[in-house]
């Protein structure tokens, strides 16, 4: 083990330089390394990250193009145990071809001790991954095994490249077609941050690394400043609108959004709230009207699974009318993948309080953190309508023979009629609090320090599990 | 190319606000759909010129109809 102070080699201009990459990531002249520079194409240090005790490691991409070898695999492996044994995150700065191809099948089993070392890991550490330039073969699945992966414009991931692409299948396709920031940041799911460039993507790798590893501790005098967290959205509760700003209101400081663009539908963001870090996870009306789909689901799952297994509350905000209805959504897994919410959730072992917005209707009402499932506490705005379905909707269904019974001229009026009804009996939050399914009703102005109330009360607690990329 | 902007899901067309020719700025509202009783908006996604809108008030559009073409 050497403590060269990292500062004193980073002459070199190479951008790929792992070391001066490590340097930029850590807090300056805090880089330790943990093995002296060797061929192996990797290098491993611990450091600070805005005063926060970590472990990273960075492939050398100056040389075969990052591959890895058995000495460079043994490297990644000794960091993440070491981070494991001292309970650090652990960030990976991604720039790889994949296994060393002279090395045959020692460089494969080198890459499969990576896996199992990162899947070891697995909920006990947090673990980030920065994927810098391309990250192909076993280099791609190393950040997909992790909780967070990061990736710069010129980021690249994918199992074959675009020549293995092109013999096999035809497809003329190229490397950031393939495996850019914009397929994975929007199709795929396997991006959970993309960044402009290496810069920031470091950057964002630092936020996230302090937000989990440095986690802070609730305090709710910190949440009583009766902000209005109704004030971005419309009175209508017909009419859609984005969330995020809500969620932004929520939290003591803007968070870091996870898969933006990929499931818009559901929202999950790691921010402070009352100082600690807290997991939020809210339906977007402004996307699919806020339904839940299948990848939607998917996404707020394994959300859901990562903040429970390394000890982060969460926050559900719920304003859903139910589950995306058709073909599409019923093959594409819609009743699998959307069984992955309700297990997340039913298995979750930390503070996890839900507000009820304006609606939450049907199965959506269930998946998004219900009592049922375990929640530490729900509450619900004044206005908030809790049901199986809008009252429209039900009197279609209920009343349909009377509908159709009835004169053509006196049919709409029936149906405003029992609309109301329906309303009356069904709809709004007073049902639903009767029978203890909502803790209490709650204003806009004061949901950040109720909210706050009920997880402080909540005692702190961590799922013993990994979490698999879901 | 222009960026072609599809429907996420099977809705009625509510109202058309954007016609081509238009400019329009990432977030603007080009077309209002209804769904699930949702007054959902279909928005601009990047800066440009409409250059079609693709559909018509009353309109029903199916998952991944064109709604608009911005270039």
């Amino acid at each position: 083990m050497t403590t060269t102070s990292a500062a004193a080699d980073s002459s070199a201009a190479d951008l790929r330089d792992p070391l001066a990459r490590l340097q930029a990531l850590f807090d300056a002249g805090t880089v330790r390394t943990l093995a002296a520079a060797d061929g192996s194409g990797v290098r491993s240090a611990r450091g600070e990250i805005d005063g926060t005790a970590a472990i990273a490691f960075a492939t050398d991409a100056r040389s075969m193009g990052g591959a890895l070898g058995a000495e460079g695999c043994t490297h990644i492996v000794d960091a993440i145990d070491a981070a494991v044994r001292e309970r650090l995150p652990v960030v990976g700065l991604w720039h790889s071809g994949g296994a060393r191809l002279a090395e045959g099948v020692v460089a494969l089993d080198g890459v499969g001790q990576v896996f199992a070392a990162i899947v070891r890991a697995s909920g006990r550490v947090p673990q980030i991954s920065v994927v810098l330039g391309p990250a192909a073969g076993g280099a791609a699945y190393g950040p997909a095994l992790t909780d967070i992966v990061i990736m710069s414009s010129a980021g690249r991931i994918f199992v074959t490249g675009p020549e293995v692409v092109r013999s096999e299948t035809g497809q003329q396709v190229d490397m950031e077609r393939l495996g850019g920031p914009e397929p994975h940041g929007r199709r795929s799911g396997v991006v959970h941050v993309t960044a402009a460039d290496d810069a920031s993507a470091l950057a964002e790798a630092r936020r996230v690394t302090k937000l989990l590893g440095a986690q802070g501790r609730l305090s709710p005098a910190d949440a009583a400043d009766a902000r209005d967290l109704s004030a971005s959205m419309p009175p209508e509760s017909t009419r859609a609108y984005d969330v995020r700003p809500v969620v932004a209101d929520l939290l003591d400081t803007p968070g870091v959004e996870l898969h933006a663009r990929w499931a818009p539908n559901v929202v999950t963001v790691l921010g402070r709230f009352a100082r600690r870090t807290v997991g939020v996870v809210a339906n977007n009306p402004m996307r699919l009207g806020g339904c839940l789909d299948a990848s939607g689901a998917e996404k707020a799952a394994r959300f859901v699974r990562m903040c429970d297994s390394l000890g982060v509350p969460l926050i559900v905000l719920v304003d859903a009318p139910g589950y995306l209805p058709g073909l599409d959504q019923e093959w594409d897994g819609v009743v699998r993948r959307g069984a992955k919410l309700l297990h997340a959730f039913a298995e979750a072992v930390v503070p996890r309080v839900t507000l009820v917005t304006r609606k939450a209707y049907g199965g959506a009402y269930i998946a998004m953190n219900s009592r049922a499932l375990g929640a530490t506490a729900v509450f619900a705005w004044p206005g908030a309508e809790v049901a199986v379905m809008g009252a429209s909707a039900a009197v279609n269904i209920l009343h349909r023979r009377r509908l159709a019974g009835a004169p053509p001229e006196q049919r709409e009026a029936l149906r405003r009629q029992l609309v109301e009804e329906q309303a009356r009996v069904a709809g709004g939050v007073q049902r639903a609090l009767e029978i203890g399914v909502v803790d209490d009703m709650i204003e806009p102005t004061e949901s950040r320090k109720r909210l706050a109330e009920a997880l402080a009360n909540a005692p702190a607690a961590r799922g013993a599990h990994g979490n698999i990329p879901l | 190319m222009g960026e072609e902007i599809r429907a996420e899901m099977v809705a009625n067309v509510w109202k058309v606000v954007a016609q081509a020719g238009d400019e329009v700025s990432g977030g603007d509202t080009l077309v209002i759909l209804e769904s699930m009783k949702m007054e959902i908006p279909v928005i601009a996604e990047s800066d440009g010129v409409v250059s079609k809108i693709a559909v018509n008030e009353g309109d029903v559009v199916q998952e991944g109809d064109l709604i608009a073409v911005i270039e």
